[in-house]
């Protein structure tokens, strides 16, 4: 009998229930979306937190008057405690020099640095260290620098100079000159489309610093910093501190790096550090805030269209009291009514959401998702909540209806 | 910890405990035979781990679990016979069952097979204030077991085969919570092991491989019994078939006769009436569906955070040697972390041999040369020290320093590794022992 | 006869200041078919809402068929609603979207459980066996009411209450109703209390009382 008195239902009223089905539909489908871009990026971009960020800078201890570190030191890095958590580090040495290319003249930042290069280390495997490794975001027009003279420069530099890839410049700094050839520009969006990057020995011979660096960036796996990470490591107790020191801390990885560098002192990148923990949790909590807030829009949406129809159905509902229906009979009713609209919307939110989330990964973030099935009870259940919590007030009003009222009108 | 581990067998105690009262009529014993029965059991399988070797408590529990699911079968099939009109020569049987007697009884074994899936998970050595707490719980949950079974709406009925599934239904459903006392994924073994043998002896017997009518594409679909899905889909056949019996027998139940009634709204409301304790029946075997099914999800997705078998025992030869074939009952090269335990005079060495990325395999300690020795769990490209939850990148694992587990030096052979005990033992004395006295000289 | 079907003493409604109801006292035996008359605003409509367990009484006590209504809570009184009484509106206030069978089952659903035969057979009883599937905006005003009959003797309510069952209808469809409701009741023996305004309505049945603001002021005999 439900189920006819459902049937008839749905048949005689085609627009309302269509409407509530659009907002539980596009409830389901924001959630679907929202909930499989969120697993899917954060999986992602945990990934390459963990694998490229850096998260300690190397700096000299003595930085005003020409502080350097010594690139002999460097393979050390991959000696320390910590050798394995240490995923890769770039030496940089900076320089100002004046860069001429086919009459244009600027001042600029020179750096020199590692791309690709191969570190060899005693009782170790060989490992490639360098930019191309750790900020695998940048977008290279052209290719690494293969060779000695060869260098990519930072794109506002390169429109100011007016340099495409293959075009020639001359860094002069103190009355020596050195030719580069350009063959890539790299947009970063950061203070590196400023600069002018080269293979660290030719910058080393440039500006005369032969075997030094001015700076190491370095990338190490951690451990996400909490409140025992946080204590001053003097205070603790042994215990304590043969923990915290075999725990892979951004600090315990800096300090460790630290030592086996000559003249160094080691500052975790706080950002990058804790983006690794802070960050995936944030973006995860505005993901999850945002399908809330879809959620509890599509569930007014629904509660909306469900009052105007409970209105236009209140003689039915008095009726069916009068006839001796209890609440529970009613309720029945009304919930299998949202139960079929929700599955039917959950189902047909879930292909919408799962278009959406190809879309939306592909536009923003670039990359192709597959929505997991789990998703698919996820929406479901979702629409089914949405239906629900939007029904909760049209049926507070529909069991208060009094039969008396309504049925003499 | 521990008190989190037990939650989920203390909750099906207290749920069994719940429906075994529904409808009974000396509470007050039945109840107490329960909190018996629950602490026998914990205490058996905590003194049986202790002493005889834990394997066999393990195994021996899973056969009582076993053997009360196949009872379960065995009386979800004789109601659905009955409920279909069928009749069997069983009235001696449910004049038994329906004694109270034998209601403490069952009772008393439910609880008991409960208490034993708890003190499996316990583990050997346990502390007398865990005693002392698992006690007062137990107790604590059998008071709200009654209290909360006499707030049921009465309408709540039940039936002698909803008890069963229900009582089964979370038995298995506590013991997958322990991926050693699981029923679900030896099951799926089981069948497909079986379907494998019956697939290859049908065809051995046919002596046809090349038959006429078995065109190759037919060999695509025989070749589909072979695989992992016939294990997975047919256990789950299995799995659900009592319950849904169960199901069927409520729900094929015959409706009173109404004939004798002449008024039509008379007929209508017992008819009404029958059928709503019908569905009120199902609420049991509907609960039991659902723990099973939940149990069925713990089995193939364990708990663990992070992969953490438990350590095998393994013994050396006379040579002192120990010898792991490469694939044996565990698959080394399947990439996980296989944990081993060996003992020799006295002494024991926890130690995992890995298949890193690389291709190699690894033995090394489920220690490092600095932490306390609580060993390593492995996560996605990563192993992690439980100690000082340092992730340890895959590649790196085999290789000395850090928080990195202590290598063993071992050789491998076409069969597998070998290594010697000795060397293993002396290891371990060797970093650990060393890094254990300092912390306790440290506290 | 002994036994009273409606019990009320004092009986009092009132919403807000104005008072529907002075207290009333009211005995009616079960079985009798009680007209009720009296002009609109009357309260003639309030008591049979009272009666039927549709509204609660202000003050004073009602009892039908043994119940204390005013205890009752409201799923008790809808449960009393479904088992004992059954109701005829004027408007008729059939379920647009259903059948005339359909209707009467909805009624059956409510009570226990729908059994169609059994629906079929009482749209025959009231002559409507040829228009089973018919919805309620094709059937006339006398059919319309004819199904309500139906649906509300359908659960053997021991209390049947009309309220102005004919004021819609026209003379000849009117005759038909009451003639089809006096034979039910031959059968089921079931108690009525009317609502009319009709005279003629009223001489149905075996007793009138008259209402005025609430107030009974004349109750008349129409046969013995």
């Amino acid at each position: 009998m439900l189920i006819r008195i459902l049937k008839n239902s749905f048949l005689k009223r085609p627009k309302s229930v269509l409407l509530v089905l659009l907002s539980i539909t596009m409830g389901a489908a924001v959630a679907t979306a929202f909930l499989g871009i969120a697993g899917e990026v954060s999986h992602k971009m945990a990934l390459e937190l963990r694998s490229y960020g850096a998260n300690i800078l190397l700096e000299p201890t003595a930085l005003e008057g020409g502080g350097y570190l010594r690139e002999d030191d460097l393979p050390k890095i991959k000696t320390v405690f910590w050798k394995y958590n240490i995923t890769g580090f770039t030496p940089y040495l900076f320089g100002v020099a004046d860069l001429a290319a086919a009459g244009r003249h600027e001042r600029s930042v020179v750096a020199g640095t590692w791309f690709s290069k191969e570190v060899q280390v005693p009782g170790e495997e060989s490992t490639e260290q360098g930019i191309k490794g750790m900020a695998p975001w940048w977008d290279l027009k052209g290719r690494w620098p293969e060779a000695a003279d060869e260098a990519i420069v930072g794109a506002a530099l390169a429109r100011r100079l007016k340099l495409v890839q293959g075009s020639e410049l001359a860094a002069t700094v103190r009355g020596t000159v050195q030719r580069f050839r350009v063959c890539g520009v790299v947009t970063t969006g950061g203070f590196e489309e400023e600069q002018l990057f080269a293979p660290l020995v030719t910058v080393q011979q440039l500006l005369g610093q032969q075997g030094k660096i001015s700076r190491v960036l370095v990338s190490a796996l951690t451990v996400p910093m909490d409140d025992f990470g946080r204590k001053d490591p003097s205070t603790m107790t042994k215990d304590e501190y043969e923990k915290w020191y075999c725990t892979a801390y951004v600090t315990s990885v800096a300090k460790n790096v630290e030592e086996v560098m000559s003249g160094s002192r080691a500052k975790p990148i706080w950002q990058i550090a804790s983006a690794e923990g802070a960050l995936l949790t944030k973006l995860n909590a505005v993901m999850l805030l945002l399908t809330l807030l879809a959620l509890g829009a599509s569930a007014t949406a629904v509660s909306t269209s469900l009052m105007a129809s409970m209105a236009e159905r209140s003689p039915e509902i008095a009726l069916m009291k009068a006839m001796g229906a209890d609440r529970f009979q009613i309720s029945s009713i009304f919930l299998g009514e949202i139960l079929i609209i929700s599955v039917v919307g959950g189902l047909i939110g879930y292909l919408i959401g799962n278009q959406l989330a190809a879309l939306i990964s592909h536009t923003v973030f670039n990359s192709t998702i597959a929505s997991p099935l789990w998703l698919i009870p996820m929406a479901v259940g979702s629409a089914f909540l949405v239906a629900c919590a939007g029904s909760i007030a049209p049926l507070r009003r529909a069991l208060l209806i009094e039969p008396v009222r309504v049925l003499k009108g | 910890m521990i008190a989190l581990k037990l939650v989920p067998h203390l909750v099906a105690f207290f749920g069994m405990a719940t429906v075994a009262l529904r409808g009974a009529t000396r509470r007050g014993m039945l109840a107490g035979t329960a909190l018996a029965g629950f602490l026998v059991g914990t205490g058996f399988a905590v003194v049986s781990t202790g002493s005889v070797s834990g394997q066999f408590s393990f195994s021996l529990v899973r056969a009582l679990l076993a053997l009360s699911f196949l009872l379960f079968c065995a009386v979800s099939f004789t109601a659905l016979y009955q409920s279909l009109g069928g009749s069997l020569p069983v009235g001696w049987l449910e004049r038994l069952s329906s004694r109270p007697v034998s209601r403490s009884c069952a009772l008393f074994l439910a609880s008991a097979a409960a208490g034993a899936v708890a003190g499996c998970r316990l583990g050997p050595a346990v502390p007398s204030w865990v005693w002392g707490a698992l006690a007062a719980a137990a107790a604590v949950l059998v008071l709200a077991a009654v209290l909360l079974e006499s707030r049921l709406p009465a309408g709540l009925s039940t039936s002698r085969a909803g008890y069963l599934a229900l009582t089964v239904a979370f038995l298995l459903f506590s013991a997958s919570w322990s991926t050693r006392l699981d029923l679900f994924a030896p099951l799926t073994m089981k069948v497909m092991k079986f379907t494998h043998d019956f697939v290859h002896q049908f065809f051995e017997s046919m002596l046809i491989p090349d038959h006429l009518f078995i065109h190759s594409y037919l060999w695509g679909y025989i070749g589909l019994l072979f695989g992992k899905e016939v294990g997975f889909w047919g256990g789950l056949i299995i799995w659900f078939t009592p319950v849904v019996m169960v199901f069927l027998a409520i729900g094929l139940e015959r409706l009173p006769s109404v004939a004798h009634l002449r008024q039509g709204a008379q007929r209508r409301r017992v008819l009404a009436e029958a059928i709503r304790t019908r569905r009120m029946r199902l609420v049991l075997p509907g609960l039991a569906l659902v723990l099973l099914a939940s149990a069925v999800y713990r089995s193939l997705y364990p708990s663990v955070e992070y992969w953490d078998p438990k350590p095998v025992p393994v013994t050396a030869n006379a040579g002192g040697e120990i010898f792991l074939p490469r694939k044996g009952e565990i698959d080394l090269m399947d990439g996980k972390l296989h944990k081993y335990v060996f003992e020799r005079g006295g002494k024991t060495a926890r130690f995992f041999v890995l298949l890193t990325p690389s291709g190699k395999l690894t033995v090394d300690l489920d220690a490092c040369a600095i932490c306390k020795p609580d060993g390593y769990g492995q996560a996605e490209g990563t192993v992690l020290c439980y100690y000082c939850k340092t992730l340890i990148p895959l590649e790196t694992v085999g290789k000395p320093g850090g928080c990195n587990p202590v290598p063993v030096p071992f050789t491998e052979q076409d069969d597998g590794i070998h290594l010697s005990g000795v060397t293993l033992i002396n290891t371990w004395s060797g970093t650990v022992q060393s890094t254990t006295r300092t912390t306790e000289k440290g506290k | 006869m002994a036994v009273a079907t409606i019990e009320t003493s004092g009986l009092t409604r009132s919403y807000g200041e104005i008072c529907a109801l002075k207290p009333i006292d009211l005995s009616v035996p079960e079985g009798e078919w009680l007209s009720v008359m009296g002009h609109s605003g009357s309260g003639k409509s309030t008591l049979m809402n009272l009666v039927g367990g549709l509204d609660r009484p202000t003050a004073g006590a009602l009892v039908v068929g043994g119940q204390d209504l005013s205890t009752l809570t409201e799923d008790g009184l809808a449960r009393f609603r479904r088992e004992y009484v059954g109701i005829i509106f004027q408007q008729h206030h059939l379920v647009p979207y259903l059948s005339a069978l359909e209707n009467v089952m909805l009624s059956q659903y409510f009570h226990s459980v729908p059994d169609e035969a059994e629906a079929r057979h009482a749209l025959e009883r009231v002559g409507l066996g040829h228009r089973l599937k018919n919805r309620p905006g094709e059937l006339s005003g006398g059919e319309q009411q004819r199904v309500c009959i139906a649906r509300a003797i359908i659960n053997s309510p021991k209390l049947l209450l009309g309220d102005e069952p004919t004021g819609n209808l026209d003379h000849k469809s009117t005759l038909m109703v009451m003639e089809l409701l006096k034979e039910l009741r031959a059968e089921e023996r079931f108690t009525v209390v009317m609502v009319t305004h009709n005279e003629e309505v009223a001489a149905w049945g075996d007793r009138t009382i008259y209402l005025t603001d609430g107030v009974l002021v004349r109750e008349e005999r129409t046969r013995s």
